[in-house]
């Protein structure tokens, strides 16, 4: 009885033991769940028609995107499309993109109402965390992926696989532009990752699916914004949002890797403190209060 | 006697500073339906919250089937099912989808997933529904298949929170049934209800929560040794001297119901004794019905007074449950 009673005192009931069985559990239920809600389908097919679209358009009209990155060799290469994609991207869409499941995934047990049905089975409030956590990354990865993809299938279907001219003047044979193409989407992957820890953290924090999906949105929009005004230079380098652009430096010659470095350490950091902070409330909270 | 297969020991949890629940101790025995009985804000769901690990409690000890709640690592131990309040689901997936994706997150209990789904579904009698998307289930429906999802976890301690409150009364009958079998199986089942016909028809033992504190504890045998006479409800000419008269007779409780006129508890030679004086004093008699039997005056009278007041006398008692009904 005095142990027993020693244990009655331990009542935080946090959970510390997240299995990989566990997490892996939670994320086939997530994914199977996500199959199922047509806004995951919709936003996966937005991602896969917008760039053909978007090609299209450019094909047709008289004018071009001068005013943009690469905009004004969209005719005359079909890699200038999915830079040209990426600038438009960075400024709303891959927040949009990034929080749309990272967003809701939590708050949308608060709003069925069924994080009590879960937590009443064999997995623990981490496991359920890491999972559903892994789960946002993971259709983060996979819309930039479709996005990216669509966009260079676009570009090279609907204009063709030429040369382009890089940001340094020089002609860069199909393979090579191909190659930077993909690193400069890669490029964009740990700022998504980062506006889906912030997502997620929003999400988990007002249980509403409208803040976990819009304040992102709001967020990026306002550093964007304060990225824009002559504000002070810690400020502009510690937003996110600058790491949208960092790819620029591989498109000319020599490259210059200090932005992109600067950006993953950024959106690293806001990775981990939007998570870690996320990951504190869901394991402390009272469920169905 | 049974193995303990639930048991809390000086339970408390606190919302700031209002006490939700007072060092409350529950102990359910393997094969035995317990009842948790009280009104509705008794506290009974945040205290099945509490023993699922939905809520952390602010004090006291829990063991589910001998396990400590806290060496479980925020996990509900394998043979545990419940659920609090009406069971939701995702409205998007049928019946059965939701079931497989619950049916994934137990741990392996060897027998083939989608076997245990439909025998579930088909357990609590939801087989014509079960690929029907949740959003068109009527209320009946999701509480079925709450139970459907408890029993997927083949449990040893079932926690039950007011299944029967969305059913008809055919579907009650059922799940009632369900229960019961279950219990007979070995299993401890928590029942949780506000309907003490329901328990005293369906359960051996019992604990009465009130403001969040134990009102009683033991089993319905007891419990209808401690009975009073049946509740009556009263009306008069004059109700504050029917009041006055009855402050000074010991052997009844009268209180005031409102619009409905006196409640009174008490025997029928107490109650008749109580008559005849009403119509000597001059208070006309104008109607005099039965209203609840026996356990449930019991039930009202443990549950309408503060558990601070049970020790006072009946009068001193009878005037509180005037105040509280004022």
């Amino acid at each position: 009885m005095g142990a027993y009673a020693r244990a009655g005192k331990r009542t935080c009931g946090v959970s510390r033991i997240v299995t990989i069985h566990g997490v892996r559990a939670v994320v086939r239920v997530e994914r199977s769940k996500l199959a199922g809600q047509i806004k995951a389908q919709v936003v996966l097919a937005a991602c896969v028609l917008g760039p053909f679209a978007f090609a299209a358009v450019i094909r047709l009209q008289s004018s071009l995107p001068e005013d943009t990155l690469f905009g004004r060799s969209v005719r005359q290469s079909g890699f200038a499309v999915p830079l040209v994609v990426l600038g438009f991207a960075a400024l709303w869409a891959l927040p949009v993109l990034t929080s749309v499941v990272g967003g809701d995934l939590f708050s949308a047990e608060d709003r069925y109402g069924t994080w009590t049905t879960l937590l009443t089975r064999s997995r623990s409030r981490g496991e359920f965390f890491v999972g559903k956590t892994l789960t946002a990354l993971g259709f983060s990865l996979l819309a930039i992926i479709v996005l990216a993809s669509s966009s260079i299938a676009a570009g090279t279907l609907v204009v063709g696989a030429d040369p382009i001219v890089d940001l340094s003047g020089v002609l860069l044979a199909p393979a090579e532009a191909l190659r930077r193409v993909v690193l400069a989407w890669a490029s964009v992957l740990p700022p998504a990752f980062g506006f889906t820890g912030l997502a997620v953290l929003v999400s988990v924090v007002s249980r509403s699916s409208v803040a976990g999906i819009g304040l992102p949105v709001a967020i990026a929009m306002a550093m964007q914004l304060c990225a824009l005004v002559d504000g002070p230079e810690p400020l502009r380098r510690s937003l996110i949002t600058s790491a949208f652009g960092a790819w620029h430096g591989l498109w000319t010659e020599p490259h210059f890797y200090a932005p992109l470095v600067h950006g993953t350490i950024v959106s690293a950091l806001y990775l981990v403190v939007c998570v870690v902070l996320a990951c504190c409330v869901m394991q402390l909270r009272d469920i169905g209060r | 006697m049974q193995r303990i297969a639930l048991e809390a020991l000086g339970v408390s949890k606190r919302y700031g500073d209002r006490e939700v629940l007072d060092r409350v101790d529950l102990v359910a025995r393997s094969g035995v339906l317990h009842g948790l009985l009280g009104p509705n804000g008794a506290g009974k769901t945040t205290l099945m919250r509490v023993l699922l690990g939905l809520v952390r409690r602010s004090a006291g000890a829990i063991r589910l089937l001998g396990r400590d709640l806290d060496a479980c690592d925020g996990r509900v131990p394998n043979g545990v099912a419940g659920f609090v309040e009406t069971p939701a689901f995702y409205p998007y997936l049928s019946g059965r989808q939701n079931l497989a994706l619950l049916v994934d997150l137990d741990e392996e209990q060897g027998s083939n997933p989608r076997h245990r789904v439909t025998e579930a579904i088909d357990q609590v009698g939801l087989g014509a529904e079960a690929d029907t998307q949740v959003r068109n289930y009527s209320a009946g429906m999701r509480q079925c298949l709450g139970i459907a999802a408890a029993l997927l976890r083949s449990p040893r301690l079932l926690f039950l929170d007011e299944p029967t409150s969305s059913l008809d009364p055919a579907a009650a009958r059922h799940v009632r049934t369900l229960a019961r079998r279950l219990a007979d199986g070995g299993t401890a089942v928590v029942w949780s209800s506000h309907d003490m016909s329901e328990v005293e028809e369906l359960c051996s033992t019992l604990t009465v929560v009130n403001h969040g504190r134990i009102a009683f504890e033991g089993s319905v045998e007891r419990l209808r040794e401690r009975a009073p006479a049946m509740l009556h409800l009263l009306h008069t000419s004059n109700d504050a001297a029917a009041l006055s008269l009855a402050s000074c007779r010991r052997s009844l409780k009268v209180w005031n119901a409102g619009d409905d006129g006196l409640e009174i508890s008490a025997d029928v030679d107490a109650l008749d004794a109580y008559v005849i004086a009403l119509a000597s004093a001059g208070v006309a008699v104008r109607s005099l019905e039965r209203r609840t039997r026996s356990l449930e005056s019991l039930f009202l009278e443990l549950t309408v007074i503060r558990p601070s007041e049970w020790e006072r006398t009946p009068v001193q008692a009878n005037e509180h449950a005037e105040s509280v009904a004022s």
